[in-house]
């Protein structure tokens, strides 16, 4: 997994270890704290092991390639889950995140009309991340000409430094921000916070990614206006069902896309448990 | 007197910004002859010789090696022609074998042609000469301090020197390391080397030196021959005073026991240390280096432990675990280290001297900077010490005024009893004098005092009784009438 | 010392305002009061531990924890100010007393081991990180009660309450290490341990206390952080102890120990937070924004060993 201090990441272990107790599958899971070459290791460490099949979480695009190159080498299927490698994994359990930026994009055009200006918290910059939710606000900044992107800067991840970034901007660009889109709810929260204690959050939108619980409670009292739902369940459960199949040596898919889904507080109630 | 004349230095004068160190300086140096240059630190004895090597250039004067005027040429041509240095820190390759550094820097000419063993065949006929028994082809690096100096003798010899000057020799060596080096200074003597011996020990100079001149605040104050010298005379021409005024006697009355120590043993280190100081007394710590002296002291002042043995203080038996436990008891202790023990080098003057006694100054809590300022300024103004102010940094001042606010951190936690551990290494002879005074006041004031020094005659004109140590062992206590530096000498060596 | 301190300070002060002058002239919205009292509130976490960092650095040690220390206070007080009918003394006493506990673990492995402080803290530092994730089971802890979140988010008469607690403890500190026996121990034992110690001052109890006030001060910082985004978070304070660092020696603490201050600290943490907040207004990318600040570190260490070079001639 890329890092278990990731709630996010969490959330799909958690949902793999119970898929694996419900199928009876035996999984070991370990932590690769962020660091590319510790997960190389580890999955070397797996493929000494001689496992059936190996899920892997992978950390960046490029420099966790070589794991799934190795992997298959030593003809062990290797499934990514969540992100994907350069290199074709046996089989891929995720999201496009690309997709998910595209989502909250258009919310936001939809709601300003086509016509405003707003600003983007990125996440740590060079993160697959980072990079396709990038691409996908890009695209969708494109088609609305009269969307002007006053600023973009990293946030981070970070809640507090987002919340740092946000004021400082609104020192900047006072009122004329309409509309802020950050790359996780972390960073999405942060500026709903830092638009709060100025009294600007009636006027300004914020809509971040991943739908974590406290983003889902934000969202229903109104002041996050939208996350976007990364299916963890379904990663987690998809990647085990698939990694069940090959091990099976039964017929599987080899991309298993699972849908985003926008939470608006109209449709929150049914997000949170 | 001078026929055998081989350098003149005449009529040298330097000056640093202002400051004249030297004056008007002129010396005569005989071929096979060993001429000691004494005087107390600052005297100019090693600017005066930084000038005849060339490190230095002189203001005025001019430098004859056989009557031709070396001024003015650089270090490595008066190496050439000659005179070559013993320095107190040797300087030499270490990982390169003896040979090796005898002919460092001459591969390229002379010895251009050699091979290997022949540089080691010539090491060794040098050595032989000197009559060392070193190997040419083990690395410097393995060797003892004393060889490594025996070797720079012989790098000197290999350049064809006239004149050696020796700089505190035998600061490093032990006895019989010592007496290897006077014949090799006999030696070279007969070879018809000249020989400048710089050195603050008397035994010795009176040992080696045919010549002594001795310099004083940059100034040429007599030149004689040894054998026309005596102990006392020569101290009186270093320091400008007669023996009695250097050491004032201090009328005082000697009060009760303040200090006694009993069967004090560390194993290894000292054993059955038995001595016990009275208000108004100085005692005297004496032996070589290496005696335990300093370590006996150390472990009193609580800097060291010690295995058994007891301190009884005003009649009753103390423990001391730290230094914080015998200052608060009433022991202080001036280091020998000044510098790693005395003194915060980043604090000004007031902040050392209240170092030991702030918690005297402390309300609540806080500093009362008022209260800390009037009491240091009190011991800044008795103690004399020369700076701007109470503000000056301790690290911007002379040795001698460092060890005046050492002294004075010292005394401001009011000690019953206070061990000075060469209380006047390294400093100069004004600052010296003022802390021979200090002492007698202390004596006056009823303080019990004990003193380490190196220096024989400090030892003899301060104590009041002299407790001599050999080899971590007690030898005797000497009142002051029965002490003599030959006495001192007996036990010091058993 | 004195004089040269002032001129050191002074220097660091002069480019503080050299810069404001160059970023309010850049920037309308620079010299405004609503952009300084954001300036401050931001700079407060920072400056705390700055503040507790300085001391440790001034007696020769290093303290590489505060960053996990901040995380930890914070769980541990997130926990707390989860429960909703616990006092608020509760989650506040937490979070520093778990300050203090790291504090006085790095106090007594440093001067009990004799091992380097920076081997120590840095061991510290990573058990902090653990901790936290254990207390937290790696997830953030929100829910926190309204009165806690005051702490971070809240303002007494227009000034947010960070500021306030930035001003006391800046006072404190400033005393404490200036106007105290304790301050004066401390630089004495940075200046030349063994000389401290033979003068009679019990080194290892003011280490021992050094490390205790900046852990405490670092619980303090997490319970802040905790506060301002109202939820408790294992991976907070992650390369705080940099941040830390560079204010002190940026103000002109000197990292070989014996020299610096609580108000060349401040202005220091203040530097960064103003370059920081400046860059953010020109919309300076945030590559080059690390540039930047590595480029002023460095600057502030040249000029540091610049001063003690003119000390030593």
């Amino acid at each position: 997994m890329l890092s278990m201090q990731n709630e996010f990441i969490v959330n799909i272990a958690d949902e793999m270890q119970k898929k694996a107790d419900e199928l009876g599958a035996e999984l070991i899971i370990v932590d690769a704290e962020r660091s590319p070459l510790k997960q190389i290791e580890q999955v070397e460490s797996f493929i000494a092991q001689k496992v059936d099949v190996i899920i892997m979480n992978p950390i960046e695009f490029e420099a966790s390639s070589p794991a799934v190159t190795k992997a298959l080498a030593a003809k062990i299927p290797i499934i990514n889950v969540n992100s994907a490698t350069s290199a074709t994994p046996t089989a891929f359990v995720g999201s496009n995140d690309v997709e998910s930026a595209r989502i909250a994009m258009k919310y936001i055009a939809e709601k300003l009309g086509g016509k405003g200006n707003m600003v983007m918290i990125h996440g740590l910059m060079g993160q697959a991340a980072q990079l396709q939710r990038e691409e996908g606000a890009k695209e969708v900044l494109k088609q609305f000409p009269d969307i002007k992107l006053l600023a973009q800067q990293t946030g981070e991840w970070d809640r507090a430094k987002s919340m740092d970034l946000m004021q400082n901007w609104i020192q900047s660009y006072g009122d004329k921000i309409n509309a802020v889109f950050a790359h996780n709810d972390e960073m999405g929260l942060g500026a709903v916070k830092a638009l709060q204690a100025v009294g600007l959050k009636d006027k300004v939108l914020v809509i971040s990614v991943d739908a974590i619980k406290d983003a889902l409670a934000s969202v229903q009292k109104g002041e996050l206006n939208a996350t976007v739902f990364q299916n963890a369940n379904q990663q987690g459960a998809g990647a085990i069902e698939t990694a069940v199949k090959i091990a099976k040596k039964q017929p599987f898919e080899k991309e298993v896309l699972i849908p985003f889904e926008l939470v608006t507080r109209e449709n929150v109630g049914k997000y949170l448990k | 007197m001078f026929q055998n004349r081989i350098l003149t230095l005449n009529n040298i004068s330097k000056s640093f910004s202002g400051t004249k160190v030297l004056d008007g300086v002129t010396l005569e140096i005989e071929k096979g002859k060993v001429h000691t240059l004494m005087g107390e630190n600052g005297a100019g004895k090693s600017t005066l010789m930084k000038i005849l090597v060339g490190l230095l250039q002189a203001d005025e004067g001019e430098v004859l090696l056989e009557n031709e005027n070396i001024s003015g040429l650089s270090v490595h041509d008066i190496l050439e022609k000659g005179i070559a240095m013993i320095h107190q820190e040797i300087l030499m390759v270490p990982g390169l074998s003896v040979a090796q550094n005898i002919f460092l820097g001459k591969e390229s000419r002379r010895f251009s042609w050699l091979n290997e063993s022949e540089i080691n065949a010539k090491s060794k006929e040098i050595l032989a000469s000197l009559k060392v028994d070193i190997s040419p082809k083990i690395k410097i690096k393995n060797l003892s301090i004393a060889d490594r100096q025996m070797v720079e003798i012989a790098k000197a010899i290999s350049n064809n020197a006239k004149v050696i000057i020796m700089d505190e020799p035998t600061s490093a060596l032990s006895d019989t390391e010592v007496k290897t080096l006077f014949e090799i200074i006999e030696n070279l003597k007969s070879q018809g080397v000249a020989i400048i011996y710089i050195s603050h020990k008397m035994d010795e100079i009176f040992k080696i030196s045919d010549t002594i001149t001795v310099l004083r605040d940059g100034k040429l104050i007599a030149t004689n021959k040894a054998s026309d010298l005596d102990n006392n005379t020569l101290i009186s021409l270093m320091v400008g005073r007669e023996i009695s005024e250097i050491f004032p006697e201090a009328k005082t009355e000697v009060g009760k026991t303040l200090i006694s120590v009993k069967n004090l043993s560390k194993k290894g280190v000292f054993s059955e240390i038995n001595f016990e100081v009275k208000a108004g007394e100085v005692l005297g710590l004496a032996g070589l280096v290496g005696a335990g002296r300093s370590e006996v002291a150390r472990a009193i002042a609580g800097l060291d432990k010690f295995d058994s043995g007891t301190i009884e203080l005003d009649g009753s038996e103390i423990q001391i675990n730290s230094p914080s436990d015998a200052i608060k008891l009433g022991i202080g202790f001036v280091s020998e280290d000044r510098k790693a023990l005395g003194f915060i080098p980043q604090m000004n003057i007031r902040e050392n001297f209240s170092l030991s006694s702030l918690l005297g100054f402390s309300k609540m809590g806080f500093v009362d900077i008022a209260s800390e300022t009037k009491s240091t300024q009190a011991i800044f103004e008795d103690l004399k010490v020369k700076a701007i102010g109470l503000g000056q940094k301790v690290n911007s001042l002379s040795g001698g005024n460092q060890q005046k606010v050492v002294i004075g951190k010292v005394l401001m936690s009011n000690p019953k009893v206070i061990i000075l551990d060469e209380p006047t290494r390294g400093i100069d002879v004004g600052a010296k004098f003022e802390i021979y005074k200090l002492i007698n006041t202390l004596k006056t004031k009823g303080l019990a005092i004990i003193l380490i020094s190196s220096e024989m005659p400090e030892i003899l004109g301060l104590s009041d009784r002299i407790l001599v140590l050999s080899k971590g062992k007690q030898m005797a206590i000497l009142p002051k009438s029965e002490a003599s530096q030959e006495k001192i000498m007996q036990y010091a060596v058993h | 010392m004195q004089f040269i301190n002032t001129i050191r300070q002074y220097g660091i002060f002069l480019a503080f305002l050299i810069i404001c002058g160059f970023l309010s002239y850049a920037s309308s919205q620079f010299l405004t009061i609503s952009n300084w009292t954001i300036i401050i509130t931001q700079v407060s976490i920072n400056a705390l531990l700055a503040f507790g960092v300085t001391f440790v650095i001034i007696t020769g040690g290093i303290d590489l924890s505060v960053g996990s220390i901040v995380a930890v206070a914070g769980v541990v007080a997130a926990l707390l100010a989860s429960q909703p009918d616990l006092p608020l003394i509760v989650p506040i006493l937490g979070g520093l007393l778990a300050g203090l506990a790291f504090g006085l673990l790095n106090g007594f492995i440093v001067t009990k081991s004799k091992i380097a402080p920076f081997i120590v803290t840095l061991g510290i530092m990573t058990i902090g990180r653990g901790l936290a994730l254990i207390l937290s089971k790696g997830r953030p802890i929100s829910n926190l009660s309204d009165a806690f979140n005051f702490i971070g988010g809240g303002d007494v008469f227009g000034i947010p309450f960070p500021i306030i607690v930035l001003f006391i403890v800046f006072i404190i500190s400033y005393l404490l290490l200036k106007n105290t026996v304790f301050g004066r121990y401390v630089y004495a034992i940075g200046g030349n341990e063994q000389a401290a110690w033979a003068s009679g001052i019990n080194v290892n109890k003011i280490k021992m206390a050094v490390y205790a006030l900046c852990g405490t001060l670092a619980g303090l910082a997490g319970i802040l952080l905790t506060s301002r985004i109202t939820t408790g978070q294992p991976n907070a304070g992650a390369g705080f102890e940099l941040d830390a660092i560079a204010a002190a020696i940026i103000g002109g603490t000197s990292t070989s120990g014996g020299t610096g201050t609580i108000a060349g600290t401040l202005i220091g943490a203040l530097l960064i937070g103003v370059i920081n907040n400046g860059l953010d207004l020109l919309n300076v990318s945030s590559y080059y924004q690390q540039v930047i600040m590595g480029a002023i570190i460095i600057g502030a260490v040249l000029l540091d060993s610049w001063n003690q070079k003119k000390m030593a001639s």
